[in-house]
């Protein structure tokens, strides 16, 4: 009981620094919010057009494909995370000596620290994004309060799977000392295989099997798909599920790999 | 005349050095400029998911949409390579402070700060671009006459003018406001639009991508000139709209530094 409070102390702390350090660069907020204006606005336009000569794409209406595409870029900006640059920077800078050193676990904080900022970035970002959705684009939310239950439990589960798939793969950065092409990279496939672009169901059979070996669905088509419906709520938990195996495995494989990686430090002489 | 010569001889040296600064360094030097090949690929896989199974997009085929999506990013791919140090002036250079060397030096500052790092992350971008409008080329049976590759290299040269005078406008205010970064970030990050057919937009972004802040110019209105959609005169706007905002972007630098007043770091 006493070392419960103590790590609820310790991490909450944390916690309320990583906030407020996202807090002082407040004009970063207005161009990002903007700039995801951009992208609801460009991608309304762009389904418009694609289902203005066809009812369906993939079984998919055109009700169904705005809605997913407009709570996918809500969500999108959670999901953007910089873990592996910031990995990436504390081998190069040599700092991950001093995380070593500290008497809290590394992973576990930093965790902590990415998630009290995300959910901060939810309520500061995606809530104006879907109150200009709403208004602008007819997007339309679930009245069922289990579907907002399962929707969070996927949201949150996803995201710990992309936290454990991006810690071990910043891992790599201990031998290349170079995370920005492993970031690149990263989001870049990320950026196609997570359903932020468009519903992984519609995706070729092929394309569809390789999204399901990677693990960016989990973080957005995944809960995403479960707040629109695409997903009925009888088959939630079977997602969930899912998430959990997903979970599991990427945990321990990212401590596995961190503890073999973190052996091969090489401090550049900065 | 030889001011011209000697710049060049002078850009030359600058980028003789930047290479051999980047060759140091080449397993950096390869991902850097196949990094944002990464990023276009996911558009691009989007645009060729959904475009499998709708014939077009507001009129406009999976193969003209991939010739405006290559025009915007070869214009892109310009300022990529040749101007993206205008992002870093005020956190790179005046803010630490060494944006003063520049001005003791007898040599244009803005020149300078050019020359300073070519980006070789761009060349991904100039790639993607080229095949993109390589593929269009041969896939719209485009003749590969004089007459059209001068036009594509004008326009992808007037836009990448047009992609460097726009960054080079918000970016003076770093001469103010110490990190111009989201101010160029908000005006640069538009640019998405004019990847696909400003037709499927409304009237007012049509206009805006047009008038206001012109990247579609680079894309959307040569693309439908190559493709022999009549776009009367507006296939050659972009020559003198680029001129013009780069005259108004230097004017607009010079005015800035002269209410440089230098950080005292």
């Amino acid at each position: 009981m006493r070392s419960l409070r103590r790590y609820w102390r310790v991490y909450s702390a944390f916690a309320a620094n990583a906030v407020k350090l996202m807090m002082a660069y407040s004009v970063w907020f207005w161009v990002e919010l903007l700039g995801q204006i951009f992208m609801l606005i460009i991608f309304v336009y762009f389904w418009k057009a694609v289902y203005a000569n066809t009812e369906t794409v993939s079984g998919m209406r055109a009700a169904e494909t705005l809605n997913y595409i407009l709570i996918a870029q809500i969500v999108a900006p959670l999901v953007r995370w910089s873990l592996i640059l910031d990995i990436g920077g504390a081998i190069r800078q040599g700092t991950v000596a001093i995380e070593f050193t500290r008497p809290v676990d590394f992973q576990a904080r930093w965790y902590v620290e990415w998630t009290s900022q995300m959910l901060f970035q939810a309520i500061r970002l995606a809530l104006p994004l879907g109150a200009v959705a709403m208004i602008c684009f007819g997007l339309r939310l679930p009245a069922d309060p289990a579907v907002w239950g399962y929707f969070i439990v996927s949201f949150l589960l996803g995201n710990a799977v992309l936290f454990c798939f991006d810690w071990a793969f910043a891992c790599l950065a201990f031998y290349t000392t170079e995370a920005w092409g492993l970031h690149i990279l990263r989001e870049g496939v990320a950026a196609f295989f997570s359903g932020a672009l468009l519903p992984l169901q519609m995706l070729p059979g092929w394309l569809q099997k390789g999204a399901a070996f990677l693990p960016f669905g989990q973080a957005l088509n995944a809960p995403v798909s479960i707040l629109t419906g695409i997903t009925p709520v009888s088959q939630a938990p079977a997602v969930i599920g899912t998430q959990l195996i997903w979970l599991v495995g990427l945990f321990l494989f990212s401590r596995f790999f961190f503890g073999v990686a973190s052996r091969k430090v090489t401090v550049q002489g900065g | 005349m030889r001011k011209l010569k000697r710049y060049a001889s002078l850009y030359w040296l600058f980028l003789l050095q930047r290479f051999k600064v980047l060759m140091e360094y080449r397993v950096n030097f390869l991902i850097g400029a196949s990094s944002t090949i990464f990023i276009q690929a996911a558009s691009l896989m989007t645009v060729w998911v959904v475009m499998g199974q709708v014939p077009s997009l507001n009129g406009w085929t999976i193969d003209e949409i991939f010739m405006i999506y290559g025009l915007l990013t070869l214009a892109k791919s310009i300022n990529h390579m040749f101007a993206d140090n205008l992002w870093t002036l005020g956190h790179e250079y005046i803010r630490p402070g060494g944006f003063d060397r520049f001005l003791v030096r007898p040599i244009n500052p803005l020149f300078h700060l050019l020359a300073d790092r070519f980006c070789h992350d761009g060349i991904g971008n100039f790639l993607v671009g080229l095949v993109l409008v390589m593929r269009g080329f041969e896939n719209l049976s485009i003749p590969w006459s004089l007459g059209n590759i001068a036009y594509l290299v004008l326009a992808v040269l007037a836009g990448g003018s047009i992609f460097i005078a726009l960054n080079l406008i918000t970016c003076v205010t770093s001469f103010w406001i110490m990190n111009s970064v989201p101010v160029t970030l908000a005006v640069f990050q538009t640019h998405e639009f004019t990847k696909y057919p400003l037709n499927i937009y409304g009237k007012m972004i049509g206009v805006a991508m047009t008038w206001l802040i012109p990247y579609g110019l680079a894309s959307y209105y040569p693309a439908s000139y190559l493709l022999g959609r009549d776009v009367g005169y507006m296939a050659w706007a972009m020559v003198p709209v680029a001129a013009v905002l780069l005259a108004a972007g230097y004017r607009f630098w010079l005015f800035g530094l002269k209410h440089y007043g230098g950080t005292g770091s």
